[in-house]
């Protein structure tokens, strides 16, 4: 094996001649191209996984519903819970732009792998944290629903007078079951979403990390 | 200053973009990819070309970039349907050169060597450039041992591939 591998040095270093040649101008071009990059892309996606949910909820429509406002009047528990929900963004923002400025084509190849790894744990821990925050809301809800028959009429308020009918407490087992059937399904779905296309984003990555990192046991 | 800068960089590129084509060349299978892998390598030396204090040689600090692209920051595109028929560098052999037991020994290494994985290749790579042990462990990022434990590891499953 030794000597087919000079071999195969030998000729490979006489390769020169059969590779591409690129003039001045082509390399020059190339330079001002996009880059394609793995970090390029984790970085768009968190910038949406970051802004999506809160464009959501601060757009005007969003807002001016008459379910959130009636929900927002009912409790200062709900302004409490969004400014410290909105630390929280604000600090994984700040760590996460901390992280991917460190990443370094310079570094070593395992270097620059734990690099990417650590600054996608960061948003991973903020999609978890974001989860665990819809299901307290959820469970918030339901707990409103469960003990308070004037939660329940603010709810039915901001969902339209129709239902007046209706026994309270019907509406108030339905709104149970809907709001932790919706809760659950709402979590899975984006947690889903999420785990699928960071797993294939860097299923290359963590193969190659794991070859490297074996090789110290 | 930036002006300067870019023809300083394109120069250096230009007289060494043949280390970015072997990379390349072990890297991607169609020529399409090959430009693709060239094009992001590009892009990342030029980003990190500001940082380059010349404290190593051009061509030592490529390695590091053009490897850590290739392996780690690549993505393939999968827009493209693969170009048939791409006949590699890598298997363009002087016929005239060897035997035709080595000419043939040579094209079933290069073939092992293809199928290797994105961290094997990396050895090999900087193997055949001549790099020492040390080098490659710092390319890498592991230890020198390891590095000679992983390259006679790569060396028995070249043997396996090409002797099944």
């Amino acid at each position: 094996m030794m000597d087919e591998l000079e071999l195969l040095k030998k000729d490979w270093q006489k390769k020169d001649e059969y590779l591409p040649k690129l003039s001045y101008d082509e390399i020059h071009n190339m330079i001002w191209e996009k880059s394609s990059s793995i970090v390029k892309w984790i970085l768009i996606i968190s910038i949406l996984e970051i802004t999506l949910p809160n464009l959501i909820y601060l757009s005007p429509s969003f807002r001016e519903d008459e379910f959130f406002e009636n929900v927002s009047n009912f409790s200062s528990i709900f302004i409490a819970v969004n400014i410290f929900y909105y630390s929280i963004v604000a600090l994984y923002i700040y760590q996460f732009y901390r992280r991917y400025k460190e990443i370094s084509v310079l570094a070593s190849a395992k270097n620059l792998m734990h690099q990417i790894i650590k600054t996608r744990k960061t948003v991973k821990h903020y999609i978890i944290f974001c989860l665990s925050m819809s299901l307290i809301f959820f469970a918030f809800f339901i707990f409103g629903v469960s003990i308070s028959d004037e939660f329940l009429r603010d709810i039915m308020a901001g969902m339209g007078d129709n239902s007046k009918e209706i026994p309270l407490d019907k509406i108030r087992t339905t709104a149970i079951w809907v709001l932790s059937i919706g809760g659950i399904l709402f979590t899975a779905v984006a947690g889903g979403i999420y785990f699928l296309l960071y797993g294939l984003l860097l299923r290359k990555l963590k193969k190659n990390y794991k070859e490297l990192k074996q090789l110290e046991v | 200053m930036n002006k300067k800068l870019e023809h300083q960089f394109v120069t250096e590129l230009e007289s060494n973009q043949n280390i970015v084509h072997k990379v390349c060349t072990l890297y991607t299978n169609d020529r399409d990819s090959h430009k693709d892998l060239f094009q992001e390598i590009t892009i990342q030396l030029w980003k990190a070309y500001p940082k380059f204090r010349g404290e190593s040689k051009f061509s030592t600090w490529m390695y590091r970039v053009a490897l850590n692209t290739a392996i780690t920051l690549y993505r393939k595109s999968k827009r493209r349907i693969k170009t048939q028929n791409y006949d590699s560098v890598i298997f363009k052999i002087k016929a005239d050169e060897y035997n035709q037991e080595q000419e043939q020994q040579l094209t079933l290494m290069y073939k092992a060597v293809k199928q290797l994985g994105d961290i094997e290749k990396a050895l090999v790579f900087l193997y055949l450039e001549d790099k020492d042990y040390r080098e490659i462990s710092e390319t890498l990022g592991i230890t020198e041992v390891n590095a000679r434990v992983k390259m006679n590891r790569i060396k028995n499953k070249l043997r396996t591939i090409m002797n099944p």
